[in-house]
């Protein structure tokens, strides 16, 4: 007798696609692809099926559904990278609309105007430099060949549109003991790793450039090439090498769509510590001075570098609360403690009400968490009540917890700015202004006593990158959607950024227009704020000194646009509740509403803000 | 798939199309003989998937040239065949 294989989420996506269903279920593929049981195999033949994909009826069907448009070109045929590719942004809930170049044409495809992808994606490999290499060779040869290559992808940077993603090549044994001797060998490992160096600096050098590092890929499990690949289909990356890329991509494509996680829930006992606390007691259990102890301790460890980043770190653990602050707060073993958290949820009920209640007080959705656990039953419960939730599984090998925690690189981003280092203190600033929410009457007794201060000016030269990641991840006030990446900055006519201060602290930068001064009056394309102040009248605030700095001027007008996505319907009447007027919806832009403000009543700006200073443009000139 | 999905043409045909994605109505001698080209939609990335399929499936090594030369499905079959 057989006993039936359980149903994998594989299996339930070829259900999907023989009953014609994959574009009306598409919000359900992610959590498909998030099944635990799905091999690398079985991601590659998810990622094969949905090149059946109608993006088209899944637009139709589910309109916010966001699409990358990815090119990719390279040396050699890589062709093979869109399975997995494809299937790495639908586990992020994106759909790849992507082209490829023929190989050997990498040149050609990024000297031509990019504007219209997302990502370009040019796979270097060592055939890239040794086509350049004559025949017989010693390694000054690899060294000009590599010069001009660097040479070459810098002059092609510079002009670059969109973001162009390079990566590091390995260095095959083939090329490197072609050389017999030991000195022209090092000489030869010498040349490669500064060409690597200088392909890594060129990001530095451009912000349009990404590199993804391919040694730390081939590290977890080569090999880096099929040499019968390469021969017969000048395939110069291995496929799984390709597979591994592509996840990388996909990290990189969901930061760019404001989908960077912000919160990382912990389990406790088993996740954190070796034993159960609620059984063993405080001396039973461990995270130093045994085996494994010491895994778990260094597990901590790395939570807490990501914590330093700006991660935010909580605690969802199903055991009394008392036992667990007294070893948060003095067990020997923890690296982490209390105030390393923004929130302990110990107690007895469902993990997914503890999330979602997590998700809450942190002013975040749910879709922002990542939950590690090391009971499948934990996990699953959360798959189930909150499906947005990312979840890493972990199991009773401790010694691998670092490695599933940060295969996904679920907190990648582009760039880290001073806020994001200082972010855990913002948020248990935030604790306090709680509690002074629950102590303080009224919502308006709250803000009165919460003394708001707000500026609100052309950004200062350190704050572009913080500008941007502001963009990319305000999702709830984004009023368009738009998201900006940083070299896209200095091309808005007229950009702001809203800083504020409250009696417990700096808030730092958490708001941002761009605008445009035209003949009939002032365009704001966008507003952002952070949902970490959303609701303190700063956005309120900042829009009536933007009114009232137009009227000044002798303006027309101030004209606004909103376009609904999936995350900002509450920010809707926004304009509406102060003053401005629906005009239509703009034209080739389909549902973006346009809104106008005759300036002829400015609303005032709320008595419990402070307006610390303004400056606000002088115009086309700025100023 | 079971370890002997490979040993009869059926088997392999189905490997071709629920692993490949291959949407095709021909079944048996009809799709071995039918030039890949011919097949809807197939890619020239599709060789390259098919041997690492097969590899996977077989657990050996696929004669990789001659596999890209091939022009039908039933030539890579034989192919694989003359392997066993």
């Amino acid at each position: 007798m057989t006993t039936p294989k359980p149903t994998t989420g594989l299996d339930r996506l070829r259900g999907l696609q023989a009953r014609g269903l994959l574009e009306k279920d598409h919000p359900t593929v992610a959590a498909l692809l998030a099944d635990e049981a799905l091999t690398d195999t079985d991601l590659l033949r998810a990622g094969r099926l949905l090149a059946g994909l109608d993006h088209d009826a899944v637009l139709t069907h589910h309109p916010g559904t966001p699409v990358v448009t990815v090119a990719v070109t390279g040396q050699s045929t890589v062709g093979r990278v869109l399975d997995p590719l494809r299937a790495e942004l639908a586990r992020h809930g994106l759909l790849l609309r992507a082209t490829v170049g023929e190989h050997g044409t990498y040149v050609r495809d990024l000297a031509q105007p990019q504007g219209s992808y997302d990502l370009t994606l040019c796979v270097l490999d060592a055939e890239t430099v040794f086509s350049e290499v004559p025949v017989p060779w010693r390694a000054a040869d690899a060294e000009r060949a590599t010069t001009e290559v660097l040479r070459r992808l810098a002059a092609l940077a510079g002009g670059f549109a969109g973001l162009l993603v390079l990566n590091t090549v390995p260095l095959l044994r083939r090329y490197t003991h072609q050389l017999v001797d030991h000195a022209s060998r090092a000489e030869l490992g010498i040349v490669w790793r500064e060409f690597n160096a200088g392909l890594l600096r060129l990001a530095a050098a451009h912000p349009a450039v990404v590199v993804i590092d391919l040694d730390p890929l081939i590290a977890e499990g080569g090999p880096a090439a099929d040499p019968r690949m390469a021969a017969y289909a000048k395939e110069q990356l291995a496929a799984p090498l390709l597979a591994a890329y592509a996840r990388e991509v996909g990290h990189l494509a969901r930061s760019l769509c404001g989908r960077t996680r912000k919160a990382l829930v912990l389990d406790l006992d088993n996740t954190l510590w070796d034993g159960i606390l609620g059984e063993d007691g405080p001396e039973g259990i461990a995270a130093a001075g045994t085996l494994r102890g010491e895994a778990y301790g260094g597990f901590q460890k790395v939570v807490k570098q990501l914590g330093s980043q700006g991660v935010l770190l909580a605690v969802s653990s199903k055991n009394d609360e008392g036992p667990v602050l007294e070893v948060l707060r003095g067990h020997p073993d923890m690296a982490l403690r209390e105030r390393d958290f923004v929130s302990v949820e110990a107690g007895w009920r469902p993990k997914d009400g503890a999330l979602a209640r997590i998700a809450r007080r942190l002013g975040i959705g749910a879709d922002s968490l990542v939950f590690a656990d090391d009971s499948p039953a934990e996990r699953e419960q959360v798959r189930l009540g909150l499906p947005e939730v990312a979840v890493v599984p972990l199991d009773d090998e401790p010694a691998l917890h670092v490695t599933r925690l940060l295969r996904d690189g679920w907190f990648d981003t582009l760039t880290l700015t001073r806020e994001d280092r200082a972010r855990t203190g913002q948020y248990r600033g935030e604790g306090e202004r709680r509690a002074l929410r629950e102590r303080a009457g009224s919502h308006e007794d709250f803000l009165r006593e919460l003394r708001v201060g707000v500026e609100l000016g052309p950004p200062r030269a350190h704050e572009y990158a913080r500008l941007a990641q502001l963009t990319q991840r305000t999702n709830q006030f984004n009023l368009t959607g738009l998201r900006l990446r940083q070299h896209e900055l200095a091309a808005v006519p007229l950009l702001l950024a809203a800083r504020s201060t409250d009696r417990f602290g700096d808030n730092g930068l958490v708001g941002a227009v761009a605008g445009r001064y035209a003949d009939d009056g002032l365009h704001l394309d966008n507003l952002w704020l952070s949902c970490r102040v959303l609701a303190r009248g700063i956005e309120q605030a900042c829009l009536s000194a933007l009114l009232a700095h137009a009227r000044e001027r002798g303006l027309p007008a101030v004209y606004a646009g909103f376009r609904p996505t999936r995350a900002n319907a509450r920010a809707r009447d926004f304009y509406p509740s102060l003053g401005f007027a629906e005009t239509g919806h703009g034209g080739t832009e389909g549902e973006a509403v346009i809104f106008r403000h005759d300036l002829g009543v400015i609303p005032a700006i709320p008595g419990h803000v402070r307006i610390d200073a303004t400056q606000l443009g002088s115009g086309k000139d700025g100023g | 798939m079971s370890p002997d999905s490979l040993g009869t043409l059926d088997g392999f045909l189905r490997l071709v199309r629920d692993d490949l994605g291959l949407v095709t109505d021909l079944a048996g001698p009809e799709a071995a003989g039918c030039d890949l080209t011919d097949l809807p939609g197939w890619d020239s990335v599709n060789l390259l998937r098919l041997v690492t399929l097969l590899e996977q499936e077989s657990g050996r090594a696929m004669p990789v040239g001659r596999i890209l030369e091939a022009r039908t499905l039933g030539e890579i079959y034989a192919l694989v065949e003359d392997l066993r």
